[in-house]
């Protein structure tokens, strides 16, 4: 299984070379309830780390999500606009939001492990 | 936020809904389930089969004494004296201005009256009431001894004929209550409910109640019966056109605004506030009540913005949801009346981009009611 990094405000991102597979995790999902609407960013814009680049919305409540790395978005999981669902369904596979071609990879540095994201979450729960 | 929560009033099925993993909120005082095992799951399983709700929150008010069938009607826009024995009607109370107070679900239960209102309203309308007594009038809130489930969906009369082993609980009309046993406890059952199918509320006092909940756990099992919370009801209400107070109805609104005109009988009776909303009939309403669907994606929240498809400001949304019944995004709204233009064609602001919408009549699903 490939090493997954967290943010603090629960996205994961998955190294693929020099591109990032960005998504939020299990725990989100799970917060956030039944998601039924989704803004993703543009193809070929940029994102910074740790400004918000995505909207989420669940039946409870709007949502942000913040880019966890800097890059410049080379996919974004269109299909997943008409089936937000995905997301909650399958948070790490189907769910994924957007790639990116990261600026940076030292930045990781400013993320979580997999250990240290288990234990933000058992301490918020 | 954890502190609210324990202080905050539990029903008394608040253990048994903890136990099937209810997600927990704070509705107007009281610790209620969001969710169980999901808000669309939840708002479609209650079309297509049926689901159990906890209401118990609702505030109950009876209503007795000699004089206490002219004092209700006096105080109230629809006409309870029309109510026949075990009948139950929609209503409103509204204020010398004419502005709504609170809806109401009133029955006549031999000559007393149950009256059963929203939660956030329950203290100022019990105040109105006693403001407005009488000598021969008695007033008992009961909200706290009073267990209330709602069970919804058209699977629903099945599952209750089965609970209760009685076949003519399927020809209780509609809007009409009668006393059944529901595992050996006296409940009081009315052929209602805030979803636009069909279904039962099911009363009893609070100390038996647990016995209640199990029977249909049980019972339910066989007609696939789930949980469901305030998510779900939200949507379903939505779906139906049925206003929420604090949302669609408050004290800023008459009930002709808000398309409840029908619940008014201003022409058969008198009560408190009639002459105001006698003048509002002759002046005419500036804002209306209407329905609109999303032509695309996007949530259209209270308090967001209506304009027209030019970008003027006609309204404000009071009520949007994902409808996972439809498969889109609809609302309620006030805009100005009359309607400047003939389109149906407006736009919500959602986060300073404009969506395209129609305006669209009520309910947005079809009533599956036993009328």
């Amino acid at each position: 299984m490939e090493r997954l990094y967290y943010s603090k405000t629960h996205e994961w991102a998955r190294r693929e070379d020099d591109n990032a597979v960005v998504g939020i995790s299990d725990y989100a999902q799970q917060q956030l309830g039944d998601i039924v609407y989704i803004e993703l960013p543009e193809l070929g814009g940029r994102v910074t780390q740790f400004t918000q680049c995505v909207t989420i919305e669940s039946t409870k409540s709007a949502a942000e999500s913040y880019a966890p790395l800097s890059g410049e978005v080379v996919a974004v999981n269109k299909e997943l606009t008409n089936n937000p669902q995905w997301i909650n369904e399958s948070p790490y596979e189907k769910g994924w939001m957007y790639k990116l071609k990261i600026d940076d990879s030292s930045q990781e540095k400013n993320l979580l492990t997999e250990e240290e994201y288990n234990e933000l979450v058992a301490q918020e729960s | 936020m954890r502190t609210a929560i324990f202080s905050a009033k539990k029903t008394p099925f608040y253990e048994k809904y903890r136990t099937n993993g209810a997600k927990v909120i704070d509705f107007s005082g009281w610790v209620l389930p969001l969710e169980f095992s999901g808000t669309l799951k939840e708002a479609k399983a209650t079309r297509r089969n049926c689901t159990l709700f906890d209401v118990s929150h609702m505030g109950v008010i009876r209503i007795s004494g000699k004089k206490c069938r002219e004092y209700l009607e006096q105080l109230t826009t629809n006409t309870v004296f029309n109510l026949s024995n075990y009948q139950l009607q929609y209503n409103l109370l509204v204020n010398e201005k004419g502005m709504i107070l609170d809806d109401l679900i009133v029955y006549n239960l031999d000559n007393e009256f149950l009256c059963i209102v929203n939660a956030s309203n329950k203290d100022k309308v019990l105040d109105w009431f006693d403001v407005h007594k009488s000598k021969e009038v008695d007033l008992f809130d009961e909200t706290e001894i009073t267990a209330i489930l709602s069970l919804q969906g058209p699977q629903a009369v099945q599952l209750l004929m089965q609970m209760c082993k009685d076949t003519t609980i399927f020809d209780l009309f509609y809007m009409h209550a009668r006393g059944v046993e529901v595992a050996g406890v006296p409940c009081l059952i009315s052929r209602n409910g805030y979803t636009g199918e069909d279904g039962f509320e099911i009363y009893c006092e609070i100390s038996l109640a647990s016995r209640v909940w199990d029977c249909f756990i049980d019972s339910g099992k066989r007609f696939s019966l789930i949980l469901a919370g305030l998510g779900a009801r939200d949507i379903l209400r939505v779906e139906a056109g049925y206003p929420l107070y604090g949302n669609d109805i408050d004290e800023t609104i008459n009930p002709l605004e808000a398309g409840l005109q029908w619940a008014v009988k201003y022409k058969d009776k008198d009560f408190l506030g009639k002459s105001s909303i006698v003048d509002i009939l002759k002046n005419g309403i500036q804002r209306k009540r209407i329905g609109f669907i999303l032509d695309g994606r996007g949530v259209p929240r209270k308090g967001y913005s209506v304009r027209s498809e030019d970008g003027e400001l006609i309204g404000k949304v009071t009520s949007g949801v994902y409808s996972p019944n439809l498969d889109k995004f609809i609302g309620m709204a006030y805009v100005s009346y009359p309607f400047k233009e003939r389109t149906t064609a407006v736009t919500i602001e959602i986060r300073n981009s404009l969506y395209p919408a129609r305006i669209s009549s009520f309910p947005f699903v079809p009533i599956n009611v036993k009328k």
